[in-house]
């Protein structure tokens, strides 16, 4: 008799696991390995109920984001919480010193047929006034924003 | 948001068409990407993006600093002339025949196949 009700209850238990597909330690594997074939890196990877939790410090929002479809992407996983944050970004530094920045800009700028805008550099920071006209303004913007500069006020209008 | 979040379908798109890039912090928070793009397409088409998000850039929160790598653009070019190929130019070069054969898919359409007067272009 004894015999009898634990072998009922061993194919019940092995009933119930088998239609619940596959246990969080499976999941876990599963997303680890699809992140390393998506070749995203420094991802901790927890699954509790079919929710997997990512955290750990990766390079940029997106890798933050190809973890989380990566990890959405693996069967089973039912959802996915995004605990992953970003590195924080080094401070930039401008190309040259500001007068050596000015000279720089108004050079490009001269160059690029920009000669109505008028740039004031503080610590790297530009403040752009004046107008050039409005079918040189994105080429004027470009050649600003490819100098080294570390901030932009941009009050530059269009013309004809 | 964050200028990363703001700005994260201008990242997605670097990644996508070969730009590599660095990510600082520049003045107040502004988010400044300094990359280098593969071609002036490639470039151009960030730009259309960054243009897209913040229509006539006045957020002043992302610096876009971008160039054009050299990628065989400044290379050398070399006309062919009869009994070359793509080999015997490479060897001549101390370059592999695929690499020029990858500089100038633009024009050849079979490795094995170039006419003499074809101008090369010579990825060294």
């Amino acid at each position: 008799m004894k015999i009898k009700v634990l072998t009922v209850f061993t194919l019940a238990i092995a009933l119930f696991l088998s239609a619940c597909g596959k246990s969080d330690a499976d999941l876990t594997k599963a997303v680890n390995d699809k992140l390393a074939a998506d070749k995203v890196t420094g991802v901790t990877v927890a699954v509790k109920d079919g929710v997997a939790t990512l955290t750990g410090e990766v390079g940029d929002i997106t890798v933050k984001n190809k973890a989380e479809a990566s990890a959405k992407a693996v069967e089973g996983i039912k959802n996915v919480t995004n605990n992953l944050t970003m590195k924080p970004r080094p401070a930039a530094t401008p190309s040259a010193p500001d007068p050596a920045l000015t000279a720089k800009l108004n050079d490009a700028l001269k160059a690029a047929g920009c000669t109505g805008a008028i740039v004031a550099v503080e610590n790297g920071k530009v403040t752009v006034t004046g107008e050039v006209p409005g079918a040189k303004y994105v080429t004027c913007i470009q050649t600003i924003n490819q100098a080294g500069i570390t901030g932009i006020e941009n009050k530059l209008t269009k013309g004809k | 948001m964050s200028a990363q979040e703001k700005y994260q379908s201008l990242l997605e798109l670097a990644n996508q068409n070969g730009t590599s890039y660095e990510l600082s912090e520049g003045d107040n928070g502004t988010l400044v990407v300094t990359g280098v793009a593969p071609s002036e397409e490639a470039k151009t088409a960030l730009w259309d993006e960054y243009e897209r998000l913040d229509p006539e850039f006045r957020s002043n929160d992302l610096i876009l600093n971008i160039s054009v790598g050299q990628a065989g653009g400044s290379g050398t070019t070399y006309t062919v002339v009869s009994g070359d190929s793509l080999s015997k130019i490479g060897k001549h070069y101390g370059i592999a025949w695929k690499s020029i054969w990858d500089a100038n898919r633009d024009i050849l359409s079979d490795p094995d196949k170039i006419y003499p007067g074809q101008e090369l272009k010579i990825p060294v």
